[in-house]
């Protein structure tokens, strides 16, 4: 990817983030409230985002990555996030040393 | 710049600082992923201090390396950062006392945690200027600091694949995700998305999965919206910036 590409991704991305932390404020000063429809699909965005990035090592991951995924999944009712991380991402390079 | 209010600044420091201590690692990892990801020093800390937003860098980062068209990365960063409107919404109505330049500052500081503080403040009873800008600018000058240590030291980690540095970003979004549970609608909103996302990454591949895997999420939470607005599940969650 060239440099130009990397700074189009930095500016345009930070421009339309911009947007989303005082557009919210704009959007209320001047309709008053969010159709409840809207609100919901904004309120399901990070979820469903999120879980886009983790659907590849679902669908097409070794059976150590998909267990790690898995524990992990599990690990973090309890666990601060970071460790869980850190744990998950241990199993894995331990996992790939003995070949699997 | 009005003088700063000791006892409002000391109360923020009091607030901002474990939640510092939390998203430095991140920020390191962050740091260390974008430089092995092929970014310049400039474009890693650039990313941090313009877009900031922690989880839409490391996606980033992540299509990137796939080398995803530029506007799908914009995208994917807008749709992931759209949250920051629910936000903007409500702490807009505690920033009446604020000029309207310092609300245009207070608004780029609005990361997830100074969101949550702001509220919190709100609630106890005035949110002024010096909490608002010691806590916002503080956690944003960290969240720097953080990418800093990680772009610098991480590149001295080696071999990335046998460290399985690329297995660190599903695992922490996976945490990541997990923290929006509490939300209405979450489990089958995470099923519709997988099973889109699965099949449209075997099917069509990369990029895609994401782009169009996130619709299948949101367009059922949108189908099965209640009639009454809900005022739960936005506070106290999501991200760590």
């Amino acid at each position: 990817m060239s440099d130009l590409d990397l700074w189009l991704i930095i500016l345009g991305g930070g421009l339309l983030t911009y947007l989303t932390r005082i557009g919210g404020h704009l959007l209320i000063a001047r309709i008053g409230a969010l159709p409840p429809r809207l609100e919901a699909a904004l309120n399901a965005v990070p979820a469903a985002v999120i879980t886009t990035i983790v659907a590849p090592v679902v669908v097409s991951g070794t059976w150590a990555e998909r267990l790690s995924i898995l524990a992990c999944g599990l690990l973090c009712l309890w666990l601060p996030g970071i460790v869980v991380v850190l744990l998950g991402t241990a199993f894995v390079a331990v996992a790939r040393s003995q070949g699997f | 710049m009005p003088k700063i209010d000791p006892l409002e600044a000391r109360a923020a420091l009091r607030d901002v600082v474990p939640v510092i201590l939390a998203i430095m690692p991140f920020g390191a990892v962050y740091g260390t992923v974008a430089i092995d990801s092929g970014l310049t020093m400039a474009q890693t800390l650039g990313l941090s201090g313009i877009v900031y937003a922690g989880a839409s860098q490391l996606v980033a980062l992540q299509m990137i390396g796939l080398s995803a068209p530029v506007w799908s990365i914009v995208l994917v960063v807008f749709a992931l950062n759209f949250r920051h409107v629910l936000y903007s919404a409500s702490v807009g109505r505690h920033l009446s006392r604020f000029t309207a330049t310092q609300k245009a500052a207070a608004f780029f500081l609005l990361a997830d945690p100074t969101f949550g503080a702001a509220e919190a403040r709100a609630n106890g009873g005035v949110l002024t200027r010096s909490y608002y800008f010691v806590y916002g600018l503080l956690l944003y000058v960290f969240w720097l600091v953080a990418t800093l240590a990680g772009a610098v030291f991480g590149s001295a980690l080696g071999d990335t694949r046998a460290l399985a540095l690329d297995f660190i970003l599903p695992a922490y979004f996976l945490t990541f995700l997990m923290s929006f549970r509490a939300r209405p609608q979450f489990w089958p909103v995470v099923l519709w998305s997988l099973a889109t996302s699965g099949l449209v990454y075997v099917t069509v591949g990369s990029p895609w999965h994401v782009t169009i895997g996130a619709f299948g999420g949101i367009l059922y939470a949108a189908l099965r919206a209640p009639d009454a607005p809900s005022e739960a599940g936005i506070a106290g969650e999501g991200e760590r910036v």
